[in-house]
């Protein structure tokens, strides 16, 4: 009986494995089904402001990332308002892509070589580079007045393995990391004294710099991360017009307008 | 959900090794404070004093009554504001610990008092004091009903020792988060990490029948015996 039951459980783990190979067959035309459905599924951040933020005031997403994601609403089925937005952490984005219930992530989604094996990219609509935010108490200047301390990231990001090659670079240098689930307990972390730098993107810790004033972002930037928008494999006449969009935007001068509109145009960045 | 996924874990196999070990680590230190906080605090549940209870309805229902993450966030970002950093390895031991003992100190009590109070009576009038009268004539009766419920807390205890993942813990869960979140292979993380939960909790539950053999059946069963 008990082993019976255990042979039943094994059954259907190889079910749901299975079912994972050969089951959900990309859509034959993802674009077609979007316009028929009339409305598109994009994940964004809630919490990363002038990108993705869930302003608390009026319970309305907005940033640079929002402002593409309404303009590829309108240019594919002629509303800007023809978005349905679901907040995704660097954990959730790529599951809900797997899964079909979003169309798009437009999450400050690095684009890697690692990921671009499982998901599809489209061109860079924006480059930013990893920086650190401790507490101006500590006195750290860099990395290098990291070494053996711990470094807190996000979970799902790429940010320790950014770190961990540069440190590899600069020898000499060894870094602990400590993984959370939301970048408010990272900086609960930094607070109470169990991480010594809180790491992701700049233009992320931009916020959290604001929301205690006794911590600083260090000046310098340890990698280009190029933010794609990110689609599911299979589903390549979406990403092809994607592509095409983000080009167009880019070329039209529109991603620059709006990089300036929320305050996070640089002409270049200092990349160490 | 490709072979060429299972390949990839297989060869970062030592990720979920290292987070096995901690999982067991936890689980194994907190199950014997857990047992101890719970068999002390379930004596005291029903001890004569009344002030012994009152201490046992404290701690039972101050901590059942809580959220287990509320308390472990509590250890790991709150204590340091008053200088107090436990390792996150004490803080997952320490909090299921201190959790899951409330919950056992319940199953201790409830089992002593399925002892009709007759047994303690009898115990008594024959020049037994409380402990002994515990000791040699009410806990070998209460084992019995007190064991199946104790090894449900013992199984929950070591699936909650994913909390660990939430405060950096480097345990099962954990490392398939971080693993899998380079990787994007989270399906084939987390059927593994299931399988090797139940690596964990289904000998416990085996262990347990087996001991409600040893401890004996109905009371009929062991007359024969």
């Amino acid at each position: 009986m008990k082993h019976r039951s255990f042979v039943l459980f094994l059954a259907a783990i190889a079910a749901v494995m299975l079912s994972g190979a050969v089951a959900k067959p990309a859509a034959a035309d993802a674009l077609a089904d979007i316009k028929t459905r009339g409305v598109l599924n994009v994940g964004v951040k809630a919490d990363v402001l002038d990108f993705g933020f869930l302003n608390p005031k009026t319970n309305q997403y907005e940033g640079y990332e929002i402002d593409i994601a309404r303009e590829l609403a309108k240019r594919l089925l002629g509303d800007p308002n023809k978005v349905k937005f679901t907040t995704v952490t660097p954990k959730t984005r790529s599951a809900l892509l797997d899964s079909g219930e979003l169309d798009l992530v437009i999450a400050t989604f690095t684009i890697t070589d690692q990921r671009k094996l499982v998901l599809d990219f489209s061109p860079p609509y924006f480059t930013d580079g990893i920086a650190l935010l401790v507490q101006k108490s500590s006195g750290i200047k860099g990395l290098a007045d990291l070494n053996n301390k711990t470094i807190g990231v996000a979970k799902g990001a790429d940010t320790a393995t950014r770190l961990t090659n540069k440190a590899a670079d600069m020898g000499n240098v060894l870094l602990n990391f400590s993984a959370f689930e939301t970048y408010g307990e990272i900086l609960a972390a930094l607070q109470a004294g169990r991480v010594q730098a809180f790491s992701t993107d700049g233009a992320i810790l931009k916020y959290y710099e604001q929301q205690d004033p006794s911590t600083v972002i260090l000046p310098d930037r340890y990698s280009n991360e190029d933010y794609g928008v990110a689609n599911k494999k299979g589903n390549d006449s979406l990403r092809d017009w994607v592509t095409a969009q983000i080009n167009d935007l880019r070329n039209s001068g529109a991603l620059k307008r709006w990089q300036q509109k929320w305050g996070i145009y640089t002409e270049n960045q200092s990349i160490k | 959900m490709t072979h060429g996924a299972w390949q990839a874990l297989l060869a970062d196999w030592r990720v979920f090794a290292i987070g096995l070990e901690h999982t067991l680590l936890a689980a194994a230190l907190a199950l014997v404070f857990a047992t101890l906080l719970g068999v002390i605090f379930g004596l005291l549940g029903v001890a004569p004093l009344s002030s012994a209870r009152t201490l046992n309805r404290v701690y039972v229902e101050g901590i059942r009554n809580t959220p287990l993450l509320l308390q472990a966030f509590f250890l790991y970002y709150g204590l340091p504001r008053v200088h107090i950093v436990l390792p996150v390895l004490a803080v997952g031991v320490v909090s299921l610990s201190i959790y899951t003992g409330a919950f056992i100190a319940e199953v201790v009590r409830a089992g002593i008092q399925s002892v009709p109070r007759g047994q303690l009576e009898a115990a008594y009038s024959q020049g037994f004091d409380f402990v002994r009268a515990m000791r040699y004539i009410v806990l070998p009766q209460a084992l019995r009903v007190i064991i199946p419920p104790y090894t449900n807390q013992c199984v929950n205890l070591v699936k909650n020792t994913q909390i660990l993942s939430l405060i950096a813990g480097t345990d099962l869960v954990y490392q398939a988060d971080t693993w899998s979140s380079e990787t994007l292979l989270y399906g084939v993380a987390y059927i593994t990490v299931a399988v090797l939960y139940l690596a964990i909790t289904l000998p416990l539950a085996n262990l347990s029948r087996w001991l409600e053999r040893r401890v004996g059946g109905p009371v009929e069963a062991r007359a024969d015996a």
